[in-house]
């Protein structure tokens, strides 16, 4: 009566990262099924960066650190391949230089959600609009607006994809008073 | 080593007029020496003072630290550096980052279900379902505040990281369950989402929700989630016999796709059903759960993840054959449903807990204890507390005064009862009590002589504005003898007959009727077969005829109408006869409602107490236990759905 789990349609990747404090930098991704269910998640250990490196990179350090860095190797390291990536840091937007997929950041349009969101005005910027949501892709890869459209047609309008973020985080927060990631 | 400010450099080289010291003696030693300074005046003043002596000294250092037994010259060579002609440089700087580690968690697959087919998805074509989500608020302003999300929790603080993060990274409840993967046909409430996430996260549960809140459809969604997310395979789901059409039918309204296979046949068909290992839900019922164990070697019981037991206050007491049992059957994950998680002492509990293994073998915990398991293992909410929307159960004793030949039936057998039970001395017992008791309370209900009654007349009354208004009542009788007999002068009112003696295949007939039929407004149910596991919820009124010894089993009956989907309120009339044992055992009764309240919480005062025990039994009559024994409890048997006779 039952079958196995076969290949979902669509796998969704939610990015986002933690800076704790005296520790540095960490980072998580969750893949989930297109219902939001969860297949894998991948945490990385905190970053720290030395303080020739805080020099030396200047402003660049954080989008390094978060969209080179972490996001890359989470990418590299998960099993199960994401074939779209939502964030909320637009620092990590940096990953879809050294990706082929599609990678957005969630843009806040009111101000009742949490501050972690990057405070934005939706008319400055392209968006397109998944759930309740409006999201921006890296200014290089503007052709990635139509991609996300066309992947996330079977969406309801009223989904919220900001909530899996949340999830990340707080299993970021978990495995760090955990020590697990340490 | 240095000695008196000097070097061992500048007593190494020869002092003028030292003839030990020339150079001719010294072999090996080019002038090449830089120009050095003069010794000093002390130098030389030690020189002039000292006594030729050979050089054939040992090495020993003497204790000024001056090394005297220097055979040789150090060889002293200098050389000029040429000045710097270019700065150096630091080694150049090349940005490198370590390898960051990483942990990770792999989902493990969960089981996936044939969605049941309906003629809509019939003619759909293999697109993705619509995904529903949270509702935007509009954007008058006046929306309402966003509605907070049920998430999983990780069950206590000794569980690995991998398994906290399972449960911290599962979507909330609402967004799985509401139009999403999973579709539910009603909105579950936020107390119910609450349970089942309490479910799902937890190895050892005891639900005890009070009768109507929803028990039954918050396990099997707990059990869909767990089947649906790979935590668990196989499920076993005890009940009592009656319940099994009542699961089978809220599996199909709750989790359709779910294949449910319940143990039945002969027993070679039974050992074939439990032997079958695909099966992701199997339901039993009580008796043949121990029938078929017997049967069976320990090595040959099926496994389960997660076992089940509904109406759980079937193994209170831990000695019977039913709790050995179930306390048996190989699983992973135990799970005991009751609204009444004690009814009679609070030790119940204790065999509760050792079904579910969270107290040794044997295991005695004190209060204290009890208390504090509950925190952990026990959810229970009333009514009162979360269902502030659901209609009020308006409750009212109807005291009233026995009809006249009653009256004289039941003084006489009253006296007559009394005298032969002082006549008895010491071989008085409980049960010589409680016969005289059950003659009572049976004339109470009518008079066996003349079939005079004083509660059949107030219910006539009352089922004439009942039946005017087109409204339904329930009926609970102890006797299943004065169902049929009320059954016989209630005729007009479209009476219908649920208790034991009705074949089990007959019984849904008979509730689909009264259900639909809209000339059957009164159904007469004995407590043992109808105060558990119905939904009546379409009846407005319920009577006590006769009142049951424990109010718990009695707050069972009158819940099957004032439950989940009740849109009216819930008018109960229990018929009490001034004057008579059952207003001194409502009394009684009534005392002792608030003794387990400190067990299970606040607010929890109505559906425990404990059964008559022998004292007080005695004490209905004046009398004095004999035996001593005062604490035993007696009365009959706690109704059993599925029993022949209530009584």
């Amino acid at each position: 009566m039952h079958k196995q789990s076969t290949q979902d349609p669509m796998r969704l990747g939610f990015l986002t990262a933690l800076e704790i404090p005296k520790r540095g930098h960490v980072a998580g991704l969750l893949v989930t099924n297109h219902f939001g269910r969860p297949l894998e998640f991948q945490c990385t250990t905190p970053v720290k960066p030395n303080r020739t490196q805080e020099l030396l990179y200047g402003p660049t350090l954080v989008p390094f650190i978060l969209g080179d860095l972490l996001s890359r190797t989470l990418l590299e390291k998960v099993g199960v391949k994401p074939q779209l990536v939502l964030t909320d840091s637009p620092d990590m937007l940096e990953l879809r230089n050294y990706v082929s997929i599609p990678v957005a950041c969630l843009i806040e349009d009111d101000t009742t959600s949490h501050s972690t969101v990057v405070q934005r005005s939706v008319d400055s910027v392209q968006t397109v609009k998944l759930g309740l949501h409006h999201f921006a892709v890296h200014p290089a890869h503007q052709k990635d607006l139509g991609v996300l459209r066309d992947r996330t047609t079977g969406f309801a309008d009223t989904v919220d994809l900001s909530e899996p973020l949340d999830r990340v985080r707080e299993a970021l927060q978990e495995t760090m008073s955990a020590g697990a990631a340490a | 080593m240095s000695g008196g400010g000097m070097s061992n450099r500048s007593l190494a080289r020869p002092a003028d007029g030292m003839n030990e010291f020339s150079q001719a003696e010294v072999p090996g030693i080019e002038d090449t020496t830089p120009p050095c300074r003069r010794p000093t005046a002390v130098e030389l003043n030690i020189a002039a003072e000292c006594q030729p002596v050979s050089l054939d000294l040992s090495a020993d250092i003497f204790a000024a630290g001056i090394n005297g037994a220097l055979q040789r010259f150090p060889t002293v060579e200098c050389q000029s550096i040429a000045i710097l002609d270019k700065g150096f440089t630091i080694p150049s700087w090349k940005p490198y980052w370590p390898k960051v580690p990483t942990f990770g968690l792999t989902f493990p697959e969960g089981m996936e279900f044939l969605p049941a087919e309906t003629e809509s998805d019939a003619k759909s074509d293999e697109k993705l379902r619509h995904i529903e989500g949270p509702q935007r608020p509009d954007s008058e302003g006046a929306t309402p505040a966003k509605r907070k999300l049920t998430r999983l929790k990780p069950a206590g603080d000794d569980l690995s990281i991998e398994d906290r993060l399972f449960y911290l990274l599962q979507p909330p409840l609402e967004t799985w369950l509401k139009g999403q993967e999973l579709i539910m046909p009603f909105e579950p409430f936020p107390y119910q989402y609450e349970g089942i996430g309490w479910l799902f996260a937890q190895k050892s549960a005891l639900l005890a929700d009070e009768m109507g809140l929803g028990k039954t459809m918050q396990t099997i969604t707990a059990v869909r989630l767990l089947l649906r997310s790979g935590q668990i395979r196989r499920v076993l789901l005890i009940c009592p016999k009656p319940l099994i059409p009542n699961w089978q039918r809220e599996f199909k309204l709750w989790a359709e796709e779910l294949p449910v296979v319940t143990v039945e046949g002969d027993s070679a068909r039974r050992r074939m059903i439990w032997s079958m290992p695909n099966t992701p839900i199997l339901m039993a019922n009580y008796e043949l759960l121990v029938r078929d164990f017997e049967a069976m070697s320990a090595d040959e019981f099926p496994r389960f993840d997660l076992v089940v037991l509904d109406e759980a206050q079937r193994i209170k007491n831990r000695e019977s054959l039913t709790s050995s049992t179930a306390r048996s059957v190989p699983r992973k994950r135990s799970w005991a449903l009751t609204g009444t998680p004690i009814e009679n002492r609070p030790a119940e509990l204790a065999s509760l807990y050792e079904f579910l293994e969270v107290i040794p073998p044997r295991g005695t915990p004190d209060l204290r204890q009890l208390t504090q398991l509950a925190e952990t293992y026990i959810l229970r909410r009333t009514k009162d507390l979360v269902l502030t929307d659901l209609p009020p159960r308006l409750d009212r004793d109807e005291y009233l005064d026995l009809a006249p030949s009653q009256k004289r039936a039941y003084e006489i057998a009253e006296k007559e009862g009394v005298i032969q039970l002082d006549e008895m001395g010491e071989s008085i017992t409980i049960q010589h009590v409680f016969e005289l008791v059950l003659r009572l309370k049976q004339i109470t209900n009518f008079d066996p002589l003349t079939g005079e009654s004083a509660k059949l007349d107030r219910l006539i009354a009352d089922m004439e504005e009942i039946s005017a208004s087109g409204g339904k009542a329930i009926l609970f009788s102890q006797w299943t003898r004065c169902l049929d007999w009320l059954k016989e002068r209630l005729g007009e009112y479209g009476s219908l007959i649920y208790h034991g003696g009705v074949p089990s295949k007959k019984r849904e007939g008979i509730l689909t009727q009264f259900k639909e039929d809209p000339d059957s407004h009164l159904l007469l149910m004995s407590y043992g077969t109808g105060a558990v596991g119905l939904n009546l919820q379409f009846a407005g009124y319920v009577f006590l005829f006769d009142r049951w010894w424990n109010p718990a089993v009695e707050d069972q009956a009158i819940n099957r109408a004032h439950r989940i989907g009740q849109k009216n309120p819930v008018i109960v009339t229990k018929f009490i006869s001034k004057d008579t044992i059952e207003e001194r055992i409502d009394r009684v009764l009534q005392q002792k409602r608030e003794l387990f309240a400190a067990i299970l919480g606040e607010g929890d005062n109505t559906n425990v107490s404990l059964s008559l025990n022998a004292s007080e039994i005695f004490s209905l009559f004046d009398l004095k236990a004999r035996s001593g024994k005062g604490t035993k409890t007696i009365g009959p048997e706690e109704p059993k759905a599925g029993d022949k006779d209530a009584a």
